[in-house]
């Protein structure tokens, strides 16, 4: 079933413009940073490695997590709209294998707008900054090989990451009738996650959701990592709800439709 | 190949909140045989298409397919061509892709035994790989739907109105490709209103009405035995004369001509009662269409006033 959710989504147009546009974002943003007079514009600039920690850094929360709930929220509505899901079970198919299915696809797809981002962030860091140790203000620079292990940890701890709001979304989509309205609501809870984030007044219901964790992937730099734990258990957490949730809005939804 | 039960359907009752769709439906479909479901709207024809394939689960009664239990994504189905309640495709993809796509979700290796056979069916030749199925009509649609049911050469095929969307030659086409498959041995259940459709194809009917089944057998049984056509000069005092005949189940009238259904009587006796009434009767036949006896068992005909 992945590679039929697979070659369903990654071949639909909004997909493919999806992963585009996180291809040119950061060229677009290296250019920029060049072209500015004086040279180096800031510590982004220092190397192709400090390039793609702040890339990472402008698109967590919001932007990825607005590119995963596209594709959590069209993985679980797309059967419905196009009225498919009768014939995924008479071919058969069973819900399991359905739902496994989807969030493998999601998994991927998450990965994959993650990787795209991350590695054409190195490619034109590279073209733009060179190849250099990772700049740390106000400390001693981390070598090239150890930043590099630690873009590479901060990509997968952001794709797990989006992997909690994406399933929300994946489930909301199996819910609403449209996958727009899964996606609307994932966006606005998403916003408005990252919004209360910084309200400490609220801290006692923040540290529940998903987004709280989100940006720890910086401990990855120099930091404290072990703080990355408590966000891959409340993501996990998050994961399983969605899941479960979705597994059973599935078990309800009438077969026929 | 014939004389093997392939669908069992076994006291099927079905209820979407206080409506009842199905009431104890029962009939079987053997191998060898094309089985023509037929009712009005709202009869309960895909409700028990549904429940036979597990879409739908019974309130009471079995379903089974070649034997086995009939539920949601069962096991069997893989042995089984379905198409119902429309073609379904994800419209972004090619023909062929979706085609594909169906095969392989439930794990089979890419192609499926009889993809050319069930393509030479659909006829859609260069748009089957060239044109996503958004731009296709809905006559390409419903054939591609026929290609998906057959394209893994099913011994049960069970069809809700297949024959939707497509030209006369295409629907030949379809009739004679289905009774190659039922030669073979496939037990096809099929739903369709072109009554004139089932009358070529069949072999079997099961008519419902109101959700229960009025009868099932033989299409030959139900056109030929106790179903008589009258011509008469009164056709109100003939309607008036034969219902009042014990055995006679529904008189229907077409200008002067009375179809009659009455299992159990003979010609001679309803002719008798006629002329005793005073009905003059100009021809009589002892045969009838499946339209004539479809509305007869349903009671949609002209009433006799």
């Amino acid at each position: 079933m992945l590679y039929v959710e697979l070659t369903t989504q990654l071949r639909r147009l909004r997909s493919l413009i999806l992963l585009a546009a996180l291809a040119v974002i950061p060229v677009l943003a290296g250019a920029t940073e060049a072209s500015k007079a004086g040279g180096r514009g800031g510590p982004a600039t220092y190397s192709a490695l400090n390039f793609a920690e702040g890339g990472l850094d402008v698109m967590v929360p919001l932007l990825f997590g607005l590119v995963v709930s596209v594709f959590g929220a069209i993985l679980g509505g797309a059967d419905r709209e196009w009225g498919t899901l009768r014939y995924r079970y008479v071919q058969p198919v069973s819900r399991g294998r359905l739902m496994t299915g989807k969030w493998w696809a999601l998994v991927t797809c998450s990965a994959l707008a993650v990787a795209t981002f991350v590695a054409v962030a190195l490619l034109t860091g590279i073209m733009f900054f060179g190849w250099h140790p990772y700049h740390v203000t106000g400390s001693s620079d981390l070598s090239a090989a150890a930043a590099t292990w630690a873009i590479l940890g901060a990509a997968g701890y952001v794709t797990v990451c989006l992997l909690s709001m994406g399933s929300i979304a994946l489930a909301l989509g199996l819910l609403l009738p449209r996958s727009v309205e899964a996606l609307g609501i994932t966006v606005a809870f998403l916003i408005g996650s990252a919004a209360l984030d910084n309200v400490s007044a609220v801290h006692d219901i923040i540290v529940i959701l998903p987004v709280h964790y989100w940006l720890r992937w910086t401990q990855l730099f120099g930091g404290d990592a072990s703080q990355l734990i408590p966000g891959l258990v409340a993501q996990a957490a998050g994961i399983a709800i969605a899941l479960a949730a979705g597994y059973l809005l599935l078990a309800r939804r009438d077969p026929a439709a | 190949m014939t004389g093997t039960v392939a669908v069992t359907a076994h006291g099927l009752t079905k209820s979407y909140g206080h409506r009842r769709a199905i009431e104890r439906v029962t009939f079987e479909v053997e191998r060898g045989q094309i089985c023509g479901l037929l009712g009005p709207n709202g009869a309960g024809k895909t409700t028990t298409m549904r429940v036979l394939v597990g879409l739908s689960r019974p309130d009471d009664g079995t379903a089974q397919l070649l034997g086995e239990p009939s539920r949601l994504a069962a096991g069997i189905l893989t042995r089984v061509g379905v198409a119902i309640d429309g073609p379904a495709f994800v419209p972004h993809l090619s023909g062929r892709r979706n085609l594909e796509l169906a095969w392989r979700a439930a794990g089979h290796t890419w192609p499926p035994p009889a993809l050319e056979e069930s393509l030479q069916l659909a006829g859609l030749g260069e748009a089957l790989g060239a044109k996503k199925v958004k731009s296709y009509s809905m006559g390409m649609r419903q054939r591609l739907m026929l290609a998906q049911a057959l394209m893994s050469g099913p011994e049960v095929l069970i069809l809700d109105e297949p024959a939707n969307g497509l030209d006369p030659g295409e629907v030949r086409t379809l009739r004679e490709h289905l009774r190659r498959l039922a030669e073979r041995g496939a037990a096809i259940l099929i739903s369709s209103h072109v009554l004139a459709e089932i009358e070529l194809l069949a072999t079997h009917v099961v008519v419902m009405n109101a959700g229960a089944v009025v009868t099932a057998g033989r299409l030959e049984d139900l056109l030929g035995t106790g179903t008589y056509e009258f011509e008469v000069d009164d056709v109100a005092q003939a309607g008036k004369a034969l219902r009042a005949v014990a055995g006679v189940r529904s008189v229907t009238a077409h200008g002067q001509r009375l179809s009659v259904t009455a299992p159990g009587c003979s010609v001679k006796e309803l002719n008798h009662v006629l002329v005793s009434a005073g009905v003059g009767v100009g021809a009589v036949r002892a045969t009838r269409s499946l339209e004539e006896a479809f509305l007869g068992l349903v009671g949609q005909d002209d009433a006799v006033r």
